[in-house]
């Protein structure tokens, strides 16, 4: 019996769409509440990211129990740049109890990328030493060996990165990751549909889901930045030029437009089981881009 | 820490110029001199070392310049003709001729030769009456009678001889002394006997004897004695060595319209300085190499010389290849004058009753230059047969205190060199010095030589000097680790150096082969555990002196204190306008090479009351880039300092000149700036403290001097 | 090599602001080999706090001195009869002998003059790099000779991250993604089913003393 709904979908064989909304840095729940709602009929699970490009927000737990709240099937993001862990194990007992069952595992950027640059790194696990101990808290005792007064169970999902500079490497942890228990995985943006092409026969071969990452570029201006300062991004020449070859104004209908594009075409090609949406900051244009791309929305 | 020992000890290797120098002269020193510009010191060093150097440096044959090293990496350096501008620049001054009697021992020196000249100087010296006996009218031996006066000018032997003579050394002309035992009849105490090698060595060929063959040295003591000898049109001679050179050039001054010279080896073989072979042919002189006479036929008042080609065969005992005659390949030459000028050999009295070794020459003991007869000692050309002057300078000199040994009743003990002597340079640094080209002295064009027996080679000007003068590498006068406990093996020395000397040796310690070591003095300056020196005592010592002379006599505010390279700079004469006391406010400390300028000696100028401190190098004529490189980072670290104090980073400045710069006028722009940055700090510091300015700047008001 | 940097100027002068004589402890060992606290730089600090101290009206007199190490209790006495009339040590060496020191002279005032930083290497002159975390449990055989705690951002054991872009890590773009690095060499080794391997969490224990037996 599956976990999740999320995981329901995607062993049915069903083309997932998933977005994410990034919580605020501060008490003001209003703007992520209405990204919420506004997201949570147009797909089939939303992540809540989890100090992402290690920014100090809201964390990711509270603002799953949020989405929970509202009626829609959260997807937990658990970084080990900020937990050793105790805290990470606990974190998780308490999300199993409120209902959680999607976690996606991430190691986290580094802390020198976001905003408390002198804080202390934890990074007391990686990503797969962290699927592999939520293994072992399924099976009933925690990372030390001790046994658990009752066991969480989970749909585990990690990232992986179809458009690194060097693959193999990339390759040996994705395998990693399926052999310490992730059974599906979002992966970093994709600009080109070529890269999917190569990654996926290779994939296919573990039986796990995977979902295309694609991110919504509103300006060429936003395309440089990413490449120089967003770690997992690197968005490609033809693609900035497209950009900046725009009118004034239109940028971010472009940006919507190649995203679209990119989805039209790996829902044609079969190529994966749906697609994550990463509007970063414009959570409004989901519903535009899942209509442009031919999917249609998903009422609940 | 720096005990007493290595402040002030020499340990340095000696040079190859030096080693090979039969005098030893200290010639890195005084060619250090020379480049810095301090031309009388390096005279001082030359005439502490040679009595004679306005001799040498005409005629010596510089085997200092054959074992130069920086002949290995492109030519070697100028030497003699670097003493020579040093001797000429210094004229008369540095002359040594204090010289008192103490002594009773009357000593006799027969030949008034080079070295008898050196012998009776240093005997003088020494406080003993000298008489030099002369069978000729003029002094000098071979240096009077041998050499053509275009090679060393009569009034340079005469003065010498002046000289000696108001040192007091009794010269008697024109006495031929026949008989030993007369000297000590007269009362004399030793003898010197230095007759030189006079007598021409004959063919032995049919027909030498009768007119027109000449023995060459006979010639070349008729011309320089004053005759005029008629030579006709064509002369020949014969022999490989200088005398063939000399009396090859000289006929042609006295109007032979073609001249030959016959040598029976090949011109690698020949004796004679390249020099004079190449001056010889610019001259006109041709060569004929691989012939020799076989005999002389006459006709008609001309000479027929039946001449004969040969072939290099078997080395024979002087190493050389021995020359064998061709079969009928006999050939005439037809000749006016033939001149042999195959080797020379002492003429010696029978009376002497001196034991004669090799070639008619005097057989003395090696150590103590005695005879077989007590009290007379003997050296130079009658010794040696046919050999340099410096050699018989450099005997002169032993022979002197060898005389004062026995006369003092000493055993003579041969003096003992601590020192090494400094090796071979690796190819692999030869290939990271830079190649400067050398500065040749200039000569006469050889259309205006031959007219007469004017000097041929003219001195050099102060550039040129200075110029060749730099090129010196300074061999063995580099830097040594000198305590290795302190040393940490941090590898710095290793990875500065501009040459990569510095090396692991097998058991795993740095260390600095003094062979290969350029004294460029980088490593000096950034070894971390200061456990590094130059093996020079004056190199060690020369900015802290000059740092200790500025705060104990210096102006009680030297406005700004620049540290200038001597070479380029201060010693070619671009900075010498600025005094070393204050003009315009600014003190200069010369540095032989500021590359030795280490960041603390910047930050003890500033602590001596300096508002602005500059470093000059010498900009483009350095002969290595890396200088100004860990200048202006030591500058850099100085800066940042000075900025944590809220001293502003204007106030330190490095000139490399070059590229069209004129260093003068950025001085003056440097001057105006420190003086505007300091009035600022004044104002600012009234109205913080409204105190003494002096004592505002870091300057003890007790340790103001009155000027 | 432990390395270390001198202290900015301004911070070494607000510390011995109080005391009057200051010897300036040099150590002879790796603060020499990285140019933070050697012979040299000692003489050349004492200039730098003389000129400094003038300015600010400052009265100082400072006593330099090198040892040979100070982390070890014999070199330590050879001070003993040089710091009589001494009101503090400012000491160039690191950390370790600043403790060294404290321990030693417990009635002297001990100032830290450099800022310890890491364990490391010279890669050229005047670069100096961190190797080495001292963390207790080294398992470079299993990367090829390349430290994971050191040379990777994170840290991380089962590496690399999605962050590295042309082999470099998204913190600096100048740093070398470690992994990327102990993939290539891995391979070049032929031991690549070494990174397959799944590598527990780290045991952070460490011991804080170690004893010898002979």
């Amino acid at each position: 019996m599956a976990l999740s709904l999320l995981e329901e979908k995607l062993e049915a064989g069903e083309f997932v769409v998933t977005a994410e909304v990034g919580p605020p840095k501060g008490t003001d729940l209003t703007e992520m509440i209405h990204n919420i709602d506004l997201l949570k009929d147009w797909v089939d699970a939303i992540n809540v990211t989890d100090h992402q490009s290690s920014v100090m927000r809201f964390p990711s737990l509270g603002g799953c129990l949020l989405v929970k709240e509202r009626g829609g099937e959260p997807i937990l993001q658990v970084t080990c740049r900020d937990r050793n862990r105790l805290a990470l194990q606990a974190d998780l007992l308490f999300a199993y109890t409120r209902g959680i069952r999607n976690v996606l595992c991430l190691t986290g950027d580094s802390v020198e990328v976001g905003d408390h640059r002198g804080a202390k790194p934890v990074f007391d696990l990686d990503s797969v030493q962290l699927l592999r101990g939520i293994k072992e808290m399924e099976e009933g005792h925690d990372m030390g060996g001790n046994p658990l007064k009752g066991a969480p169970q989970f749909y585990l999902g990690a990232s992986v990165h179809v458009e690194a500079d060097e693959m193999e490497p990339q390759l040996m942890k994705f395998e990693k990751k399926v052999m310490a228990g992730a059974r599906f995985f979002q992966t970093q943006g994709i600009f080109r549909v070529e890269s999917l092409r190569r990654f996926m026969p290779y994939a296919s071969q573990f039986g796990v889901k995977v979902l295309a990452g694609i991110i919504v570029i509103s300006s060429a201006r936003m395309a440089r930045y990413m490449n120089e300062k967003v770690p997992g991004i690197t968005v490609p020449n033809e693609i900035i030029e497209e950009l900046s070859g725009t009118e004034k104004g239109k940028a971010l209908q472009k940006g919507i437009e190649i995203a679209a594009r990119t989805i039209r075409t790996i829902k044609e090609e079969g190529l994966c089981s749906g697609v994550h949406i990463m509007a970063i900051g414009n959570e409004k244009v989901v519903p535009e881009l899942i209509e442009a791309a031919g999917l249609n929305g998903r009422a609940r | 820490m720096r005990t007493k020992v290595t402040a002030y000890q020499d340990r340095t290797l000696i040079p190859s110029c030096q080693a090979a120098c039969p005098l030893h002269m200290r010639i890195r020193e005084y060619v250090d001199l020379i480049a810095q510009g301090r031309i009388m010191e390096a005279l001082k060093v030359i005439r502490e070392d040679n009595p004679f150097p306005s001799i040498c440096a005409h005629v010596c044959t510089h085997p200092c310049e054959e074992a130069c090293r920086r002949g290995n990496v492109d030519k070697p350096v100028a030497i003699r003709a670097l003493k020579r501008f040093a001797v000429e620049f210094g004229g008369d001054r540095m002359v040594e001729i204090e010289a008192e009697t103490r002594r009773k021992e009357k000593v006799a020196v027969v030949g008034s030769g080079p070295a008898g000249m050196a012998c009776a100087y240093y005997l003088r010296r020494l406080g003993y009456p000298v008489t030099i006996f002369e069978a000729h009218s003029e002094p000098g031996g071979m240096l009077r009678v041998g050499i053509p006066r275009y090679r060393l000018p009569r009034e340079i032997v005469q003065r010498e001889f002046d000289r000696l003579i108001r040192m007091g050394v009794e010269l008697r002309l024109s006495t031929r002394v026949v008989s030993l035992d007369l000297l000590f009849q007269m009362g004399y105490k030793a003898i010197f006997v230095t007759i030189g090698a006079h007598q021409g060595l004959r063919l032995g060929i049919e027909g030498e004897e009768g007119p027109g063959v000449v023995d060459g040295a006979t010639f070349l003591r008729e011309v320089n004695l004053g005759f005029r000898p008629s030579l006709g049109e064509k002369v020949g001679v014969v022999g490989g060595g200088n005398v063939a050179i000399d009396a090859a050039r000289t006929a042609l001054r006295l109007g032979a319209k073609e001249v030959r010279v016959l040598y029976r080896r090949g011109p690698e073989e020949m004796p004679a300085s390249e020099a004079e072979v190449h001056q010889a042919k610019e001259e006109g002189v041709q060569f004929d190499y691989l012939v020799a006479p076989l005999r002389i036929e006459r006709e008609r008042n001309k000479l027929k010389v039946i001449c004969i080609r040969m072939k290099l065969g078997e080395p024979d005992s002087s190493g050389r290849r021995r020359p064998v005659p061709i079969e009928g390949s006999e050939f005439p030459l037809m000749l006016d004058t033939l001149i042999v000028a195959i080797g020379q050999a002492p003429q010696l009295p029978e009376d002497f009753r001196l034991r004669i070794g090799k070639g008619a020459t005097i057989h003395v003991d090696p150590v103590s230059l005695a005879t077989n007869r007590p009290g007379v000692f003997a050296g130079g050309d009658a010794v040696t047969g046919p050999a340099t002057v410096v050699e018989a300078l450099a005997v002169g000199k032993r022979a002197a205190f060898r005389i004062d040994d026995y006369l003092n009743h000493r055993y003579p003990v041969p003096e003992k060199e601590v020192r090494q002597v400094v090796g071979d340079l690796l190819p692999e640094t030869i290939a990271m010095i830079r190649k400067i080209s050398r500065v040749d002295p200039p000569y006469l064009p050889p259309e205006v030589r031959v007219k007469e027996f004017i000097p041929v080679e003219m001195v050099y000007s102060w550039d040129e000097a200075i110029k060749e003068a730099r090129r010196c590498l300074k061999c063995g006068a580099g830097a040594e680790i000198f305590s290795r406990d302190r040393c940490a093996s941090c590898l710095t020395c290793l990875r500065v150096c501009p040459y990569h000397v510095p090396r692991l040796n097998g058991t795993g310690e740095v260390e600095i082969p003094a062979d290969q070591c350029q004294a460029c003095g980088i490593c000096v300056a950034q070894c971390p555990a200061k456990v590094i020196i130059l093996r020079k005592p004056q190199d060690r010592r020369q900015i802290e002196e000059e740092l200790n002379h500025l705060a104990r006599y210096g102006p009680s505010k030297p406005m700004i204190v620049g540290f200038c390279c001597q070479y380029g700079l201060y010693g070619t004469g671009v900075l010498s306008g600025l005094y070393r006391e204050k003009k315009a406010g600014v003190y200069i400390i010369p540095v032989a090479c500021v590359g030795k300028v280490e960041a603390e000696h910047l930050l003890e100028a500033f602590s001596l009351g300096a508002e602005g401190v500059f470093v000059a190098g010498c900009g483009d004529q350095c002969s290595r880039e890396d200088t100004a490189l860990w200048l202006g980072r030591r500058i850099e670290k100085v800066r940042e300092s000075l900025g944590e104090m809220g001293l502003e980073p204007e106030r330190i400045k490095l000139f490399m000149p070059g590229e069209g710069r004129d260093l003068l006028v950025d001085l003056r722009d440097f001057s105006q700036k420190v003086a505007g940055l300091y009035l600022a700090s004044l104002v600012r510091q009234e109205v913080k403290h409204d105190s003494c300015p002096t004592e505002a700047f870091g300057r003890d008001p007790t340790h103001d001097r009155p000027l | 090599m432990i390395v270390a940097q001198q202290k900015p100027l301004e911070e070494i002068l607000r510390m011995i602001d109080p005391y009057e004589r200051v010897m300036i402890l040099g150590c002879g060992t790796c603060m020499t080999v990285c140019g933070a606290g050697g012979e040299r730089e000692v003489a050349f600090l004492q200039k730098a706090l003389e000129i400094a101290g003038r300015r600010q009206e400052e009265k100082h007199t400072f006593i330099p001195y090198t040892l040979k190490r100070q982390c070890d209790p014999e070199f330590l006495d050879l001070l003993t009869d040089r710091i009589e009339d001494v009101d503090a040590i400012l000491t160039l060496g690191c950390g370790i002998g600043v403790q060294a020191l404290a321990e030693r002279f417990p009635d002297l005032p001990i100032l830290p003059g450099v800022d310890t930083s890491f364990l490391g290497m010279a890669r050229e002159w005047g670069v100096w790099d961190e190797r080495c975390a001292a963390c207790g449990h080294c398992l470079l055989g299993e990367t090829a000779g390349i430290c994971p705690i050191t040379r990777c951002a994170k840290g991380i054991l089962n590496g690399p991250c999605a962050g590295p872009k042309g082999g470099k890590c998204e913190v600096d773009g100048e740093r070398d993604c470690a992994w990327v690095l102990i993939y290539r060499r891995l391979e070049r080794l032929g031991q690549l089913d070494k990174m397959r391997r799944f590598y527990p969490p780290r045991n952070f224990e460490r011991p804080k003393r170690i004893l010898r037996r002979t």
